[in-house]
């Protein structure tokens, strides 16, 4: 019994869990990794060393740890003083990151639809996911004890879910997907979950944007926000990429179609749009815009600026100022090019006539899955280099005299690949400021995986390429040094993070969460 | 502070059942109108003892031996039954098996019915008697409950969190858990002292690591000779003796406040008229 006070004495006032700070978050990565982007710039660039160039030759895997429900897993875990957070469809788990064994599970209960997850969020003391039905779920870290439960999207089942939450400041964003109704981004208090802003991706009719449209009902838009975004600290401005317009490959919807195919500018605290900027006007080609909103500050025609760079499904690198949005420069980062001759002074696609989807099919590149997809790029500040993953591939675009119906998953027909043309996958380094290529890695396969990258001090680049391997590349020529054959399908993107001193590089394959370090000395 | 076995009062719920393997059952429908009346239930109850023990046994947990009555508690039969099925099985017998016709008027065969729900239906879709905000006082204050265990982040570490309990587990499988711990696996729950005293419980172990969550939530990732400086115990951190500390009157208030812990209880309702699954790329 004696036992027993003392043990109660003793969690009377025992120490409080570590907090998660809006700082350690501003931070960035360091031996943790907490948040799906890495930093809110999302460079995806780990400060750590210890794997390196001289040593990565004798990486070995660690541990492997099955995730019996999914097939292709895309996310990208947390990591928080050696526990990893790993998401699955309506799932979390928390794993030692150095053994891999399981500390706690969540399964949500009653969630209407399974899908993809890519990440969870950490904030003070508790972990933040979506449902794939579009329920924020708080979750206490320690334990993966219940919090709350916030229905973000009303019920609408016209709406899914599967990305990773941003945390700003003291709220939580999400967005949703639908496949025929206008989505939103939405900032929920962290503490409650309770709904502070909403922005609408598509405005409603005599809004600013609604005569972009033509005739074309608003409410059934799509430009679904379904990937995280970045964050401009001292800017205070709030980075959001959305998707392309509803009915994918056309249908009667006249205009530009705002705010599809955009990078959003909005103020955090209330949503506020202060600026846009649009890739694709009026995308007949499923060209999302939803790959990463890079933030770079650096020299640009002379002075220093900052920057918002994106490798764009377009298969265009843009730069834009993102104070106000002004357009910079755009280059192609993909050779099978053809649906514009390049991007105007404004920013605006100079586009090659003729080139919609046709009832009789018309050849055009990039192919639906684009140049490159929400397939995570990172970047070496001091190399200077932006490393994406490309896909060089065209199909064929087919119309349809049907009417589309919204939610029935008419996209208003499709695409197609081209037999004798098959696509090909590159790592390429690209001249952050000028978009020009630098070196690259060709990745030949069956064009079936979409992995990710992640940079570190060590002078690596992380990836997976097209036959199944996770490889490390010299960051500064892309000689690869050293690989591993995952033997599944690859979705996600690699990340690295620190316990006790030791290095490690985690990657989701197929169901299984692999994580690799250098032999014990 | 009295002692600190007071304060290790939790119980411990062992996850026995898969998750949301419940949530297919909801409440009953409008066909059997008693289906969430207590004094139905319990009529039924008296009904049950009477004509079906003696093939489903005494608890409804099926009869012993060759051509005894199936288990309904556990029947993914009986759950996913609608109300009218249920009756009809009764009033009608089951073609092909040695269920026989009971030709009870209506009014028996809702009550039989509403009890065979209530066997079955997790713990926040039937009737259950006791006073939940009474409940609540008692999780919280004298039972100890909440010392260990977690209620949408109110409570302790020690024990399973509980804020799916009325959703997650049947009302007989609530009481057991309170009165009769060592009926429940404790796996992922079982006691270790840590160095300095601190309790905590095992969430997994191998012969070259464990993890241990402790009293305050710090997780604790013990690795090779690091796992010496814990040490097991025996049996769980759930005290034995809830069926002597507390009135049986206690025990049904804490059932009853346990009972309506549900997260998502709509959604789980709602799936009730299933859709097909919908898997989304983006």
């Amino acid at each position: 019994m004696k036992i027993f006070l003392f043990a109660a004495l003793l969690g009377a006032t025992g120490i409080a869990a570590a907090q998660v700070t809006d700082q350690d978050l501003r931070k960035g990565p360091d031996q943790n990794w907490l948040t799906y982007i890495g930093d809110y710039a999302a460079h995806r660039f780990s400060p750590l060393d210890r794997i390196n160039r001289a040593n990565v030759a004798r990486l070995s895997p660690k541990w492997v740890r099955h995730i019996d429900t999914q097939a292709d897993l895309e996310t990208t875990p947390l990591v928080y003083r050696g526990v990893m957070y790993v998401t699955n469809s309506n799932e979390v788990y928390a794993l030692d990151a150095v053994t891999g064994r399981e500390i706690w599970r969540y399964t949500a209960t009653g969630v209407r639809r399974r899908g993809v997850n890519r990440g969870a969020a950490m904030f003070g003391d508790s972990v933040y996911f979506e449902t794939s039905d579009c329920h924020l779920i708080a979750l206490r870290r320690g334990n993966g004890g219940f919090l709350w439960d916030r229905d973000f999207a009303g019920g609408d089942r016209a709406y899914s879910c599967t990305g990773a939450p941003l945390v700003v400041k003291d709220k939580i964003i999400v967005g949703v997907a639908s496949s025929g109704k206008a989505c939103f981004i939405a900032a929920l208090s962290a503490n409650t979950g309770e709904e502070v802003w909403r922005f609408r991706t598509i405005p409603k009719q005599g809004e600013p944007g609604s005569s972009t449209w033509g005739q074309f009902p608003l409410d059934w838009g799509g430009a679904p926000a379904w990937t995280t975004g970045t964050w401009d600290p001292d800017l205070n401005l709030l980075y959001w990429v959305t998707g392309n317009p509803w009915p994918d490959f056309g249908g009667d919807r006249p205009g530009d179609n705002l705010y599809s195919d955009c990078v959003l500018a909005l103020d955090p605290d209330n949503g506020k749009l202060k600026w846009y900027f649009q890739f694709v006007p009026h995308d007949t080609h499923d060209w999302d815009a939803n790959e990463t909103p890079v933030l770079l500050d650096a020299d640009f025609g002379g002075r220093a600026r900052k920057l918002l760079v994106q490798a764009n499904r377009d298969g265009f690198y843009y730069i834009l100022d993102r104070t106000n949005g002004e357009f910079l420069l755009a280059r192609p980062f993909v050779k099978q090019l053809n649906w514009a001759k390049g991007i105007d002074a404004k920013g605006r696609p100079i586009v090659v006539p003729n080139m919609d989807p046709s009832p009789g099919g018309i050849r055009v590149c990039p192919s639906v899955h684009g140049g490159t997809n929400y397939w995570a790029p990172s970047v070496n500040v001091s190399l200077g280099l932006f490393y994406v993953v490309a896909l060089e591939e065209c199909e064929t675009y087919y119309s349809s005299a049907q009417q589309p119906v919204p939610n029935s998953g008419f996209r208003g027909t499709g695409h197609t690949s081209i037999p004798s043309e098959p696509g090909e996958f590159f790592l390429r380094a690209l001249d952050v400021k000028t978009g020009k290529l630098r070196w690259e890695y060709p990745m030949p396969g069956p064009t079936t995986m979409w992995a990710g990258t992640v940079a570190t001090a060590g002078g690596l680049i992380f990836t997976a390429d097209d036959s199944g391997d996770l490889v490390a590349l010299n960051a500064e020529t892309g000689a690869d040094l050293w690989h591993f054959y995952m033997g599944s399908n690859l979705k996600a993107s690699p990340m690295a993070f620190a316990v006790d001193g030791q290095e490690y590089i985690t990657m989701a394959a197929g169901s299984n969460i692999f994580t690799f370090g250098l032999p014990a000395q | 502070m009295r002692t600190g076995f007071t304060l290790t009062a939790f119980a411990v719920l062992s996850a026995q059942l898969l998750p949301g393997q419940l949530g297919r059952t909801g409440p009953p429908s409008a066909a059997n109108p008693l289906a969430r009346d207590q004094a139905a239930v319990e009529a039924g109850q008296k009904q049950f003892q009477q004509l079906c023990t003696g093939c489903h046994g005494r608890s409804g947990q099926g009869g012993q031996g060759e051509g005894q009555g199936p288990d309904l508690v556990n029947s993914w039969e009986v759950r996913r039954a609608s109300d009218t099925e249920l009756m009809n099985w009764i009033h009608n017998g089951v073609k092909g098996t040695a269920m026989p016709a009971f030709a009870l008027p209506q009014e028996q065969i809702r009550q039989l019915a509403a009890f065979v729900r209530s066997l079955n239906a997790p713990a926040n879709s039937v009737p259950v008697p006791g006073n939940a905000a009474n409940g609540e006082a008692l999780f919280y204050g004298k039972g100890g409950c909440g010392t260990c265990h977690m209620i949408r982040g109110r409570g302790g570490y020690l024990g399973p969190d509980l804020s799916n309990a009325g959703l997650a587990h049947r009302v007989s499988e609530l009481r057991t858990a309170i009165v009769n711990p060592a009926a429940l696996s404790t796996s992922g729950y079982k006691p270790i002292l840590l160095a300095g005293g601190v309790r905590g419980i095992v969430k997994n172990e191998t012969n070259w690591s464990m993890q241990v969550i402790d009293e305050t939530g710090q997780i604790h990732l013990l690795h090779g000779a690091e796992m010496n400086s814990a040490r097991l115990q025996p049996g769980s951190w759930m005290p034995a003796d809830y069926a002597r500390r507390l009135a049986p009157n206690q025990i049904d208030d804490i059932v009853a406040f346990l009972s309506r812990q549900a997260v998502r209880a709509e959604a789980e309702a709602d799936r009730r008229s299933p859709r097909p699954a919908q898997r989304e790329q983006n």
